[in-house]
């Protein structure tokens, strides 16, 4: 079970000796706590107390590197069933699959050249995997190696359940660290040595919950622990619920044989709706989502999505700083100013949209706090608006030199004039629903 | 190696709720799980599909769906009938734009004109949207209450600043409600609170905590959604049971992912299936999420989310 | 229980003036009615108060400690203006109080003053971007704010761990993390850390007939689990003190002769532990 800090903290030396990395006992305690740090990094911890807090501080979803790396893909590790709770952790891997009867190579390059850069964040197809369709094992090894060469920095999937065709592609790829899925009851024994031979991680392939965990003891007894569950969901409400059910049984119930990262497999053939089934495990606790066709439309709400699901809900969602036009704002056209949160920017920017007043809205870096909340915390204070509005280019093309401030922050208007010479400030609403009349008011 | 489903016994359930009359009637909401979870009780009805028209042509739209209706949105009864025999949508929404005053600012009388001849044409159950304008749709939907008196509608959207009048209409003609606030869990308990306690039954609203699309606030339209599923049955609150609505179309089709033209931005890939993508996308995280009825524009949009729903149910 | 009178903030518009014009009347009446009301320490919140502030922190302490025989909270995130404060403040009552720390790189120079000055600090357990989760991460933030505290040499002592108090109209479930948060500081040090909160902000945006409500009860259920001081209302506090048995009687089981106040007190400890979702009209239903 897990220990608290304080409780974690009563195991270790208390010598404050910073050897951690830490500036006390106490703090490494508290990370420990969090998962945000290991116990090997203490020199002095006993060893009786180093396996109490191995067992304690062992996530309850093992977490699991697939690739390698600056690209390799972070998974498990989760400890919430709902993002409104805490951020989920580690982003789901979107893989490519791909048949070793297609052209593996062109589609490979697909894969390679993913990547889309969304606020600010590079996101792109992280895997391929190649399935074995052939029947022919030189193909298959033909095939994995064309996969691995187009797309030189992406993760191996090996999808394949006969152990021969696996033994062999697997050399050519081998220090990829491919993730071979496709175990099953018949083919573990094999498949193990091989993981175990070459440091990889077991795709589990079951169908259904209880045939995976069987296949998760057998892969254990045989000294595995690198695993990916897949109960095999035969549609998506299987995917919402034997993922769900697993995740609640590693978190909830403390089940250890279901305590790793899941794949779900969302081949359609039709795209548009491989597209919803990606979403749906995209958003139901999916680590691995396994698709057919990576076009870039379909990548771009694919990523968007993972942002958006595992976006940290206590971290406000910021937008860039700068002033964004609504409407076809003229010269004169009026000018408001308000924080980077993104609900008070969707918000106001909304309801200016309402006012059909063409309009410009400033927005400042406050950290992504409310107007309020940022004025207390002193990052939207006179000075700060006024270098602002000073030093950034987007103010110069502004002709009616007259900023609204928001009512919340009236009290900033005599200091913002004398800081702001030759501007007039002008307090709008306390509301961002008073903006449509407040607008159209000046306009008539 | 036994394994014990991990079943959670919620105490509560959603609301169910019938629009339409005769035989072309709709089930919305109802169940006692949380979305699509079969293994632990009743599940919720179909999430429905409204197919969104407007009582003057979508010339605000976005090309790509614009094109979509071309031949059929010059006259709003062509365009619902094309929308129920054509696309066989479950509901139609009206939405009344063209009586906002910065719009074609058309009259009370012409908007109820278009309800009274849209209503004769279909048999499906029709929503009727205000244009979002406060004052104007506290005068254009009570009319329109009184209008589509007897054929149990959905009017809306009742908000705080005007749900007084709004809610006394749907009252007085038998309608049902949607009640809205902005991505405000405990704004859309209050606003629900206070309908109810004007007498009007909590088992005939909507609830809809504001749509956002794909990449614009989603994540918090999600959350929430699924925060009021969570009061509905995991705390039995009642004021947070009636079945959600989502307002897809309007919130996709204005945003660039859905207007920026290939050339323009090579990396995002075809602007045809990315519009597209984006509002079924939309759709489906919101369903997983707990709507329980979807407004949306594009036919093909639709049928995605269809194909997907008939894997979910 | 210290409770820090909260009145004197640049947010209420009678106090904003009277410090505009550096009128002592308005500020002294308050400071003194607080005093009589039960605050052991008055707040003295001027705001960022980027120009200016040291002049004006000083004309506060001073007329505060003019007419009121206490310590003062200095309540600024302007730095210069809490060391000019602490020059003038008299500790012949007590040692001032800084508001605040935190683990924002920013708010580092405030324990710099708290050691030169040997005066008590708050530390606010957020840093920089984003708010703490839950119970674990606030601590895990105390943990870094008392090594600092260590390393700048302010005795563990010196400092009140301020868990945040957040509004429990818009996000609910914080209000019992904060309070679990507050059982978890004392168990940072022995002897236990001390903690604060700014209690009123839980009931921030609430209406205002709900708000005495709020911050009576939610006083009551913190300082049960060992709170040490609340910036906050002093008459409110000092009426919620009377409610305390009634509070205690009702978590035990028992039923009031009053239906109206039982109903008060059971609806608003479920709103408060997150049992029922917070509405403005919660006690209507």
């Amino acid at each position: 079970m897990a220990m608290s800090g304080v409780e974690i903290f009563k195991l270790l030396p208390k010598t404050n000796c910073k050897k951690c990395g830490f500036p006390t006992c106490l703090a490494f305690a508290m990370k420990l706590a969090q998962r945000q740090a290991d116990i090997s990094a203490c020199p002095d911890v006993s060893e009786a107390a180093k396996a109490t807090l191995g067992e304690a501080s062992a996530p309850p979803i093992r977490g699991i590197k697939l690739g390698l790396g600056d690209r390799a893909a972070k998974m498990g590790e989760e400890n919430v069933m709902f993002r409104h709770e805490k951020k989920f952790v580690n982003p789901c891997v979107i893989a490519l699959n791909v048949a070793d009867t297609d052209d593996v190579a062109a589609r490979a390059k697909n894969v390679a050249s993913s990547e889309i850069d969304r606020v600010g964040q590079k996101l792109r197809v992280d895997a391929i995997s190649i399935e074995f369709k052939s029947g022919d094992a030189a193909k298959y090894e033909a095939a994995v190696k064309a996969a691995a060469e187009n797309a030189p920095e992406s993760a191996v999937i090996l999808n394949c359940s006969d152990a021969t065709v696996v033994d062999a592609a697997v050399k050519a790829v081998a220090a990829r660290k491919p993730m071979i899925y496709g175990v099953n009851d018949s083919n573990i024994d094999a498949m193990a040595a091989i993981a175990k031979a070459h440091g990889l991680i077991l795709g589990l392939k079951a169908d259904g919950i209880e045939a995976v965990m069987a296949l998760v003891a057998k892969a254990k007894a045989a000294g595995v622990e690198d695993l990916v569950l897949d109960p095999c969901a035969k549609n998506a409400r299987e995917i919402i619920e034997m993922n769900t059910q697993i995740r609640r049984s590693a978190l909830k119930k403390g089940e250890k044989s279901l305590g790793y990262p899941v794949l779900s497999n969302c081949v359609r053939e039709d795209s548009m709706v491989e597209a919803n089934i990606a979403a749906v495990a995209v958003a139901k606790y999916a680590s691995i989502v396994l698709v057919s066709a990576v076009e870039r439309w379909k990548n771009l709400a694919l990523f968007t999505l993972r942002q958006n699901i595992y976006t940290d809900p206590q971290v406000p969602m910021q937008v860039p700083q700068k002033v964004y036009k609504i409407g076809e704002p003229s010269a004169e056209a009026p000018l408001m100013i308000t924080t980077n949160f993104s609900l008070t920017y969707f918000i106001v920017a909304g309801e200016v949209e309402n006012s059909k007043v063409p309009s410009r809205l400033a927005v400042m870096d406050c950290e992504g706090l409310s107007v309020l909340t940022a004025w207390a915390a002193g990052k939207f204070t006179a000075n700060k608006i006024a270098q602002f509005v000073t030093e950034w280019e987007e103010f110069k093309e502004v002709a009616n030199k007259e900023l609204i401030i928001p009512g919340q922050v009236a009290i900033l208007s005599g200091a913002l004039e004398d800081k702001l010479p030759g501007w007039k400030i002008t307090v709008g609403p306390r509301e961002a629903n008073g903006l449509p009349v407040f607008l159209k008011s000046r306009a008539a | 190696m036994a394994y014990t489903i991990p079943v959670e016994n919620l105490s509560g359930k959603v609301q169910e709720m019938t629009l339409g009359t005769a035989g072309r009637t709709v089930a919305v909401g109802g169940g006692t799980t949380l979305p699509f979870h079969t293994f632990e009780g009743v599940k919720s009805n179909r999430p429905v599909i409204a197919i969104e028209i407007q009582d003057v042509p979508p010339a605000d739209w976005p090309d790509e769906v614009r094109a979509q209706y071309d031949a059929v949105s010059g006259d709003t009864v062509t365009w619902a009938k094309y929308c129920q025999d054509t696309l066989k949508a479950d509901a139609i929404a009206l939405r009344l734009t063209g009586t906002h005053p910065d719009r074609e600012n058309r009259s009370v009388e012409d908007a109820v004109a278009t309800i009274k001849s849209v209503l004769d044409a279909i048999e499906v159950p029709l929503i009727i949207l205000g244009s979002n304008h406060v004052e104007k749709d506290s005068k254009v939907l009570v009319a329109a209450a009184e209008a589509a008196s007897g054929r149990n509608c959905v009017i809306g959207k009742a908000q705080e600043a005007n749900y007084k009048t709004i809610v006394a209409a749907a009252l007085a003609h038998n309608h049902k409600l949607i009640a809205m606030s902005e991505l405000d869990i405990n704004l859309a308990k209050q606003l629900n609170i206070l309908i109810t306690q004007m007498g009007f039954d909590a088992a005939r609203i909507l609830t809809d905590p504001m749509c956002s699309a794909l990449g614009y606030g989603l994540e918090y339209t999600y959350s929430v959604m699924e925060r009021i599923r969570l009061a509905a049955l995991a705390q039995n609150d009642a004021t947070m049971q009636p079945p959600i609505i989502g307002d897809v179309g309007m919130y996709v089709w204005k945003i660039k992912e859905v207007t920026a033209a290939e050339a323009d931005v090579p990396a995002w890939g075809a602007l045809a299936e990315r519009g597209v993508a984006w509002e079924s996308v939309t759709a489906t995280a919101l369903s997983i999420a707990g709507a329980n009825m979807l407004i949306m524009r594009h036919p093909k949009a639709v049928d995605a989310v269809r194909k997907t729903l008939d894997e979910l149910c | 229980m210290i409770i820090i009178g909260e009145k004197l903030s640049v947010i209420a518009k009678r106090v904003r003036l009277a410090m505009e014009a550096r009128d002592k009347g308005p500020i002294q009446e308050i400071a003194e009615r607080q005093f009589r009301e039960g605050a052991a320490i008055i707040d003295a919140n001027i705001g960022p108060a980027e120009d200016g502030g040291e002049d004006l922190m000083q004309w506060m302490v001073t007329t505060i400690q003019e007419k009121v025989h206490a310590p003062v909270c200095l309540d600024t995130t302007n730095v210069s203006a809490l060391e000019a404060g602490l020059k003038v403040h008299n500790n012949q009552w007590g040692k001032a109080l800084l508001n605040s720390t935190s683990n924002d790189p920013e708010r580092f120079p405030v324990l710099e003053l708290a050691a030169k000055y040997n005066c008590d600090v708050i530390g606010l357990t957020v840093g920089k971007g984003g708010l703490p989760a839950d119970a674990e991460e606030r601590a895990g933030i105390a943990a870094e704010i008392m090594a600092r505290a260590m390393e700048y040499g302010v005795p563990l002592e010196n400092i009140y761990l301020d868990p945040l108090v957040l509004q429990i109209a818009t996000t609910q479930d914080q209000a019992v993390k904060v309070i679990e948060t507050i059982r978890m500081f004392q168990d940072l040090n022995d002897p236990p850390m001390k903690t604060v909160v700014g209690l009123s902000n839980i009931s921030n945006g609430c209406p205002k007939a709900l708000r005495p409500i709020l911050n009576k009860y939610y006083f009551l259920m913190l300082a049960e689990a060992g709170l040490t001081a609340a910036i906050a209302d002093a008459a409110e506090m000092a009426e919620a003190m009377h409610e305390k048995a009634l509070i205690a009687e009702v978590m035990a089981g028992k039923t009031l002769d009053d239906p109206k106040k039982m109903a008060e007190i059971v609806k608003t400890v479920d709103v408060i532990m997150n049992k029922t979702l917070y509405a403005h009209s919660y006690l209507e239903m």
